[in-house]
């Protein structure tokens, strides 16, 4: 024993110093770009394939615009995480006319050198909207409508002043039946601010065209600026389509394998927080779990996603209506916001948070404020409990 | 843009005019130190021509947040001739084979016409003298594996372009020197932001043989030299990226890259002090501004100390070599991260001037545009010969 301790202590050592002088790789339960745990080794290669297109910025020589928000996947969802305000999109319409005529539903302020960038129509309905973050869509996509459908409480049945609603979407004819949410008919859309869409693949697939310029064989046309007329199309000289169906199926699966990070360590102050978080009904919308049905990923399948969110439109009050419907919803309507992965926001925003759809709130506590409509009795017995009861509940939802 | 031109002009005839008829007292030292006409391996062949080269091999083992990466590269296999071709004529070119054969490039021709010391008139494929390491980068005369972050990250280097100017030096003083080089070259092009996926790179602007807007850019350094003991230079590179009219018809706005850079080359007190700073500005059109930055700066700092001379018996000129290196550079100034910083240990062996067996570690960190860093660690082996 003599001999091993000292044995021990130098091997200790060791490898302190040599994580510090080598580096070392940070647990995955602390970032946004994590594999599910239990993938196979052919699905941890899709998933490293689709870790790379994510990441992979564009540039004018391989696609990017001819209008365009940002470069890359990674440049709008930092760390796979939300995004700041200055990487916030601008979404307008003509009440639920997309508006395309007129370079509607999303506003390209960036160009390649020698396109004109579109420029924000006037009497239009716009909303400002932060990029989410991606890990956890997998979860949720798994998730069967059903579960979600279980939560609905349209006309507010049990009085409580809040009535979820599911939103009912077209998908993008692109999408096939096989894929959740594709298919024609009606379809529960789960995704985005709004729940306005109801398939990964075609959130996926609108991104790059709109946020990038990128054309795909989902969507082969260059989305251009009609404001501007034929220079800023001629000046996209990438061959279209700029990125294959192949490499468009690995990012929706690398997205759908991302895990949610997990939360902080109990504490006696976050126990208690988490009793006032259901005390005072949060909870009611922020629903803590679902469970996972089938899903061709064996990982995604059967599992607990504890995301803090009913997946259903709630009426948010006048604070928070950007009065633009989209999709299903109406201008006063938002999905409720998961929670999950709070914890780790800061750290990957060069420590400030913007929390809500436009990034506005900047802590919690704000970002509560904001809650108005069918949320207004819940954030008035927010408002009620004591400094420390708020400060619990508050460090509570700051370790999801 | 005139005020340039002018500066060009009075460099290149005016003040080699007015030093032609000074006394010629300048010790005999290379123009550059380790510069093209400072090879210490150019084997005469048959008549005029002399030839030579450098190859460098490096083993690389690198590690960014745990993540582990190994390779052997072939790193470069550089080809050098020189010609005497009368007394006023010469001429030198070289040919890099980087990295196997994945980039072929002819880093060098170009034939001298000395007039007088003070005044060359130089035509070609020309290093372009922006700071002194571009001038001398010959792997075996560098004391660390990797190249200054600054000079290949920001300005460039290598940086080669065709054109044509003058050089000369001339004496300050009873041992102290000034040198000039000045020189219209084809500039960068607007590669630099449409090749360019992760923002403004300015090396993707090189190699712009035929220049894309037919207006020059201009490049030209100064330096003064008190002693052999010390170098400091002053360089500028300016001139259009983009295409900025085409048959007659304007197509955009004359958009400009100039780089400055000032640099320091030092023996104080048995250690050797190098080191580069410098600022690159980019007019960026205002649709990709956010996505290219319009300013990027950077400096290196090497100080290296030479031992054991005479330790090895049986290698009596072999000696040793301790060096450390600061590096940071800044992609854009204008927001909190996209800038990368490490530090670099290196110890060399050398069993002659010519040939350096190098050994790096390397520990620094990198941040992307959200300011989200990465922590990395190099370990480097690197063999570099003259031959």
């Amino acid at each position: 024993m003599r001999r091993t301790l000292p044995l021990l202590t130098l091997i200790t050592v060791a490898a302190a110093a040599c994580d510090s002088l080598f580096t070392s790789a940070p647990e995955d339960a602390d970032v946004f770009d994590a594999p599910i745990p239990g993938l196979t080794d052919a699905e941890m290669e899709v998933f490293l394939a689709g870790d790379a297109a994510f990441e992979e910025p564009f540039s004018a020589t391989t696609g990017l615009g001819p209008i365009f928000n940002d470069v890359a996947c990674a440049a709008c969802h930092s760390g796979d995480g939300r995004g700041r305000t200055s990487n916030a999109l601008t979404r307008f319409s003509r009440g639920t006319d997309p508006a395309r005529d007129i370079g509607g539903p999303q506003l390209q302020d960036r160009a390649i050198n020698g396109a004109v960038p579109e420029q924000l129509p006037p009497g239009v309905d716009v909303s400002v909207r932060l990029p989410p973050p991606v890990f956890g869509v997998g979860l949720i996509e798994a998730i069967p409508v059903a579960s979600i459908l279980a939560n609905v409480d349209s006309l507010d049945a049990d009085a409580d002043g809040i009535s979820g609603r599911p939103s009912w979407v077209s998908a993008a004819e692109f999408v096939p039946a096989d894929e959740v949410g594709g298919g024609a008919g009606p379809q529960l859309g789960r995704f985005s601010r709004k729940a306005q869409v109801s398939s990964v693949l075609q959130q996926t697939v609108e991104a790059y065209q709109q946020d990038m310029g990128i054309t795909t064989d989902f969507l082969p046309v260059e989305n251009i600026n009609p404001q501007s007329g034929a220079a800023t199309l001629a000046r996209d000289r990438a061959p279209d389509p700029e990125v294959t169906a192949s490499t468009v199926r690995a990012v929706v699966d690398y997205v759908r394998m991302l895990a949610p990070p997990a939360p902080g360590e109990a504490t006696p102050v976050r126990t208690r927080g988490s009793d006032l978080f259901d005390q005072v009904g949060c909870d009611r919308c922020h629903v803590r779990q679902f469970r996972t049905g089938p899903s061709r990923i064996a990982a995604l399948a059967d599992q607990d996603v504890v995301l803090y969110s009913d997946l259903l439109l709630h009426d948010m009050g006048d604070a928070l209506a950007d009065n633009r419907p989209d999709g299903d919803a109406n201008g006063r309507e938002w999905r409720t916001t998961p929670l999950w992965g709070l914890r780790l926001a800061r750290e990957f925003l060069n420590g400030d948070l913007f929390l809500l759809h436009d990034g506005r709130a900047t802590t919690i506590a704000e970002a509560i404020a904001f809650h108005g409509g069918e949320a207004a009795q819940v954030r008035a017995a927010f408002d009620a409990l004591s400094a420390d009861d708020r400060a619990a509940l508050i460090d509570f939802v700051a370790s999801r | 843009m005139k005020h340039v031109w002018l500066a060009a002009l009075v460099t290149t005839v005016a003040i080699p005019g007015t030093l032609a008829a000074q006394q010629d007292t300048v010790p005999d030292r290379p123009f550059v130190r380790g510069g093209v006409y400072d090879r210490p391996f150019l084997f005469e062949l048959l008549g005029r021509a002399a030839f030579g080269g450098y190859a460098e091999f490096h083993t690389r083992w690198a590690r960014e947040d745990g993540i582990n990466e190994f390779t052997f590269v072939p790193k470069r296999f550089n080809l050098f001739t020189a010609a005497q071709v009368s007394d006023f004529v010469r001429f030198s070119a070289e040919l890099e084979f980087e990295e196997g054969t994945e980039e072929i490039l002819l880093e060098f021709a170009a034939i001298d016409l000395t007039i007088h010391r003070a005044f060359a008139f130089r035509a070609g494929m020309l290093l372009s003298p922006i700071g002194r390491f571009n001038l001398a980068h010959d792997s075996p005369l560098n004391e660390f594996t990797d190249r200054p972050l600054v000079s290949t990250e920001i300005f460039g280097v290598a940086l080669s372009e065709p054109g044509l100017g003058a050089l000369g030096a001339f004496p300050v003083g009873r041992s102290g020197r000034f040198t000039y080089e000045a020189y219209l070259v084809n500039g960068f092009s607007d590669a630099l932001i449409t090749n360019s996926p992760e923002g403004t790179r300015i090396p993707l602007g090189r190699q712009n043989f035929e220049d894309n807007n037919s207006a020059p850019s201009f490049v030209g350094r100064v330096a003064w030299s008190p002693s052999l003991a010390l170098e400091l230079g002053l360089s500028a590179h300016h001139g259009p990226y983009n295409q900025f009219s085409a048959d007659g018809v304007s197509l955009d706005d004359r958009r400009n890259v100039s780089l400055y850079v000032v640099d320091l080359d030092a023996a104080v007190a048995g250690f050797r002090l190098s080191g580069e700073g410098g600022l690159g500005r980019i007019s960026i059109p205002a649709a990709l501004s956010g996505i290219n930055a319009g300013r990027q700066s950077g400096f290196y700092v090497d100080v290296v100390r030479d031992f054991g001379r005479g330790w090895i018996p049986t290698m009596p000129v072999a000696f040793f070599s301790a060096g450390l290196r600061v590096d940071i550079i800044d992609f854009d100034t204008q927001i909190p991260g996209d800038d990368k910083r490490q530090i670099t240990l290196g110890a060399n062996f050398r069993p002659t001037n010519e040939t350096v067996f190098k050994f790096n570690y390397v520990r620094g960190r990198t941040t992307d545009r959200f300011n989200n860093a990465a922590q990395f660690a190099k370990l480097l082996f690197s063999a570099a010969t003259y031959f």
